[in-house]
């Protein structure tokens, strides 16, 4: 070879590798490489207790590492002879949206960009539609006149298209009828997020941003640990807090007392009391076939 | 292969090639530097901070401290004590206004009667006993204390006239049962009707709503009119 093809060869060499570079530049910007030990971690449902043991522990150590606070993480398991079910009272709903942000403390949901689960829609007198619905409004006083307010979230619903679309199977069904998503295994592909017909999935399109004060301590496996970028979450119904026998954050903070949790397999449950005494709907598209549980009804 | 045998196989062994490959190669060299430092910035709009939510709307108190709950925090009895003005063993008479309305006395103006669509609960000794001012009196003649500290008496009070929504309460359903619905684990706790109704005006208050949802991307202006430049 002589001078002049090397001095060529390199040129172009070096401009294909600058070139190379240039279009992987973006790459920089990811940070949140995931280790070997959580690349290499089986799927939920295959975790021994041993297993599922150290990855509590790994997840302990990151968020120690990540906000300086020690949490605690627990795996809870569904009880035996729990189904539960969730009621809305329509009549009660005064859309003041107190349960949207206890749910975004309780859970550690990202706060900028914003991520809620619940979506209160302001819907007008007369109609159930959805497509209906105001999410914007922001008077001075709630209720308004002529409006009722509707918060939506997961329905966990008995047959979801989420469940049936999930292409790794990062998203089921538990037996005491939470969807549960394992925030290891989700690729982050959102093919849930175009299933579901109540916008009740959110995706991470950045890394979360929580505040280090208002990180909640208690958290589960499968509920409110914090995720990371690219994988998808949404209402668990407070799966560290139901399995525990409480009632889920947005209960707890509703000042109108309209929303009621429990199993629907007990008969002395207020669920089962109200879906005996009251006028019940299982509406939100019905008609798609989801079999939601989550039911809203009237008072009067 | 040979070196001119290889160069006349590639054609590549003139003068123009070699200037247009090294054009080329510059070319390249220049974008990925542009690309690599970022001269013309990342078309990224980014929206203004999401302020973190006022701590009220995260705060599960009820809507009102009821006298029951005022005492059993701390505040002073006397302040309740209705004795400390009337009489004792002095019935007490409502006054009324020229179309039958109640007057509030202005000693209680901080009360305002509105118990009852068209005023029809308006009448004071409903529920107030006016021969012994520290009970209330019920529709079938049962006496609760005023400050009465458990959450268990006032429904009974109101339950005997709002039938339905007492059903409703004792069954957990009407307000709010913080706990735990597993009653096996733990307790619950109920609230009785004044720590959400003024007794006097108890239709539930309207309040300002927390903000609503924060797009993700700013949201695009509208065009404007007359074919201006957006």
């Amino acid at each position: 070879m002589n001078r002049r093809n090397f001095l060529r060869t390199s040129g172009v060499l070096a401009a294909g590798i600058a070139a190379l570079a240039a279009s992987l530049s973006p790459l920089r910007e990811l940070s949140d490489f995931s280790s070997a030990e959580e690349f290499m971690q089986k799927h939920y449902k295959e975790l021994t207790p041993a297993d599922m043991e150290k990855v509590l522990a790994r997840i302990s150590r990151e968020v120690e590492k990540q906000y300086g606070l020690r949490p605690h993480v627990k795996d809870y398991k569904p009880m035996d002879g729990v189904e539960f079910v969730y009621c809305l009272n329509l009549t009660r709903c005064i859309g003041c949206r107190k349960c949207v942000h206890a749910c975004v403390a309780e859970n550690n949901q990202s706060r900028d960009p914003e991520i809620q689960y619940i979506r209160v829609l302001k819907m007008p007198h007369g109609s159930l539609d959805m497509e209906k619905g105001d999410h914007n409004y922001s008077p001075d006083m709630v209720p308004e006149k002529g409006f009722f307010y509707m918060p939506v979230q997961c329905q966990q619903c008995k047959n979801a298209p989420c469940v049936k679309v999930c292409p790794t199977r990062a998203t089921w069904t538990e037996p005491d009828g939470i969807t549960v998503i394992d925030y290891d295994w989700c690729i982050g592909c959102r093919y849930c997020e175009a299933a579901c017909p109540y916008f009740a999935r959110r995706f991470n399109w950045t890394k979360p941003k929580i505040p280090k004060e208002r990180l909640n301590l208690n958290m589960s496996y499968l509920g409110n640990r914090p995720r990371k970028q690219g994988v998808m979450e949404k209402c668990h119904f407070c799966i560290q807090r139901t399995r525990a026998g409480r009632y889920p954050a947005c209960l707890e903070v509703c000042p109108a007392g309209a929303r009621k949790f429990g199993n629907i397999l007990d008969p002395e449950s207020e669920v089962s009391y109200i879906m005996r005494n009251k006028r019940v709907f299982i509406q939100l598209k019905e008609e798609l076939g989801t079999s939601p549980r989550f039911f809203y009804y009237f008072d009067v | 292969m040979s070196e001119r045998r290889r160069a006349a196989f590639l054609n590549m062994n003139d003068k123009k090639t070699d200037l247009v490959l090294a054009g080329v190669a510059l070319a390249f060299l220049v974008l990925g530097f542009v690309f690599v430092i970022d001269i013309p910035g990342r078309a990224v709009v980014h929206p203004p901070p999401i302020p973190l939510v006022a701590t009220n709307f995260v705060d599960p108190a009820p809507t009102r401290v009821s006298i029951a709950e005022k005492l059993k925090h701390g505040a002073d009895p006397s302040d309740y004590d209705c004795y400390i003005c009337h009489e004792r063993n002095k019935p007490l008479k409502l006054k009324l206004d020229a179309s039958g309305d109640v007057i509030v006395p202005s000693e209680h103006k901080d009360i305002v009667m509105a118990h009852g669509g068209h005023k029809r609960n308006n009448n004071c000794f409903n529920c107030h006993d006016e021969n012994n001012l520290d009970q209330l009196q019920t529709r079938d003649g049962r006496q609760v204390k005023l400050t009465d500290l458990s959450p268990l008496s006032t429904p009974q009070l109101c339950g005997s006239c709002h039938g339905p929504t007492y059903r409703d309460w004792e069954a957990g359903v009407h307000g709010r049962t913080s706990g735990y619905w597993n009653r096996s684990m733990g307790d619950i706790s109920r609230l009785s009707c004044v720590s959400c109704h003024n007794p006097h005006s108890p239709k539930f208050q309207g309040r300002e709503p927390a903000p609503g949802p924060h797009p993700l991307h700013p949201v695009a202006k509208r065009p404007a009119p007359e074919g201006k430049a957006e």
